[in-house]
């Protein structure tokens, strides 16, 4: 991988970008490109506000990074071989050095101050107390044998009820605690970067075309897509960013600058060919729908012939 | 239409391009007496086009109201393209926007500005 390119991960020809520091950043501030959260727990979908990490790209976001040469796309799915047999106990040696960490930790927060805790725990303790108990129940074994042998009575019966049995001492018989270090913690990496197996750059492709031949990528495909993404390329060109259109009944919304501290001023429609049928409907519809969220509509017409962009801002009128 | 005060001032254009005569004459009428346009004529697009366009200002209290502005006026029904708008343009000598009057078979009509390019909204 070239030095400073930022590595696109494709999974079932999506673009996500995994680090925000080193990437998300970086595409933002320097490329603006956006790109847009979706990452969520699996049983608990967070609304769009609170999204994490990945973000996914758009795939004219990804081609015109890879394209401009500031990205690489890596074929994710491949770049975890096998691990060697040493990577492997390496990986092993360093899991058991965190159980042990994490015993460690565990341990110094459970322990009692340390007199208190060896007195109670120690097995001399546990002996002494053992041979308390032992003479505790000789002593009333010997009196019950008295009092029976003095009056003869069954006075004996009722006095056993309180004396402790053998049985009564479970505290004797009971293994000691079990250890705490019994207990700890498998932690997962995050960032795939922590295995050493992990090889991106076996499976990176730096152009588009090589990342469709290699069968991960596939935008853009047809006219379509060439549409949508001559336009997205020239929009970008002119320094605007863009984002996800839906909300206005669009392709894109077309800001003049990050979308955190800009509203957008356009939303824009694709529009496939010069001779692609508009319906005045459309005009009447979209321009309405800007003029009254103080935005322009935006025809962007593709000529895929030329491979220009003409651009068309329509407004309500203001009269009639 | 043709016993209409206002159809000697259409009558050539409609009768060259009789198919687009309705919205036309719609429009025209509109423009001249409900939205009160000054010195309202109507011009011929030509054989890019193949119908009428009409040219005038706004009255006298509008913002605008010394510029000369284009109104085209199409119908509902019909289906018009990115190439359809470009020869408009092209027909009246590259006016920085021109306005389309989309006028539905129940007479009320609407008018949306086209500028071409990039244009930020007004407000």
């Amino acid at each position: 991988m070239k030095d400073g390119c930022i590595p696109i991960r494709v999974a079932n020809k999506r673009a996500y970008i995994w680090d925000v520091d080193a990437d998300l950043m970086k595409i933002r501030s320097e490329h603006h490109i956006c790109g847009l959260l979706v990452g969520t727990l699996p049983h608990l979908s967070q609304q769009n506000l609170f999204l994490g990490l990945p973000s996914q790209l758009m795939p004219e976001e990804a081609t015109l990074l890879v394209e401009k040469g500031f990205a690489v796309f890596i074929d994710d799915a491949k770049a975890y071989p096998e691990p060697s047999p040493l990577q492997f106990q390496q990986w092993n040696a360093e899991q058991r050095e965190y159980v042990k960490l994490q015993q460690t930790v565990l341990e110094a927060e459970t322990a009692k101050p340390p007199e208190v805790a060896q007195r109670a725990m120690s097995e001399e303790a546990i002996r002494k107390r053992k041979e308390r108990e032992l003479k505790r129940q000789q002593k009333a074994a010997e009196l019950r044998k008295r009092e029976q042998a003095e009056d003869g009575t069954d006075a004996g019966v009722s006095q056993s009820v309180f004396a402790p049995t053998e049985e009564a001492g479970p505290s004797s018989l009971r293994p000691s605690t079990p250890s705490l270090s019994a207990v700890y913690n498998i932690s997962v990496p995050a960032p795939s970067s922590s295995l050493n197996w992990y090889s991106p750059d076996s499976c990176a492709y730096s152009t588009v075309e090589a990342a469709k031949e290699a069968g991960i990528w596939d935008f853009p495909s047809n006219l379509s897509d060439r549409a949508r993404y001559g336009v997205f390329k020239d929009l970008w060109d002119q320094g605007y960013f863009m984002g996800g259109g839906i909300r206005f009944g669009g392709e894109y919304l077309v800001y003049p600058g990050d979308p955190l501290r800009y509203h957008s001023h356009f939303c824009a429609t694709v529009i496939e060919s010069p001779t692609q049928v508009i319906h005045p409907m459309e005009i009447v519809a979209h321009g309405r729908l800007g003029t009254a969220t103080k935005k322009t509509h935006l025809f962007c017409g593709w000529d895929d012939e030329k491979k220009i962009v003409s651009y068309l801002s329509i407004e309500w009128a203001g009269f009639g | 239409m043709e016993i209409h005060p206002s159809y000697p001032a259409l009558a050539s254009v409609v009768e060259r391009y009789p198919a687009h005569g309705g919205p036309l004459f719609q429009t025209y009428n509109d423009i001249l007496l409900a939205q009160q346009w000054r010195d309202v004529v109507v011009v011929d697009l030509g054989e890019l086009c193949k119908r009428g366009a009409i040219k005038g200002k706004r009255p006298k209290t509008a913002t605008d109201a010394e510029s000369v502005l284009y109104i085209v006026p199409c119908s509902l029904a019909e289906s018009i393209s990115m190439a359809w708008i470009k020869d408009v343009f092209t027909a009246l000598a590259d006016p920085p926007s021109i306005y389309l009057a989309v006028a539905s078979d129940d007479s009320s009509i609407v008018y949306y500005k086209l500028s071409s390019g990039i244009v930020k909204p007004s407000v």
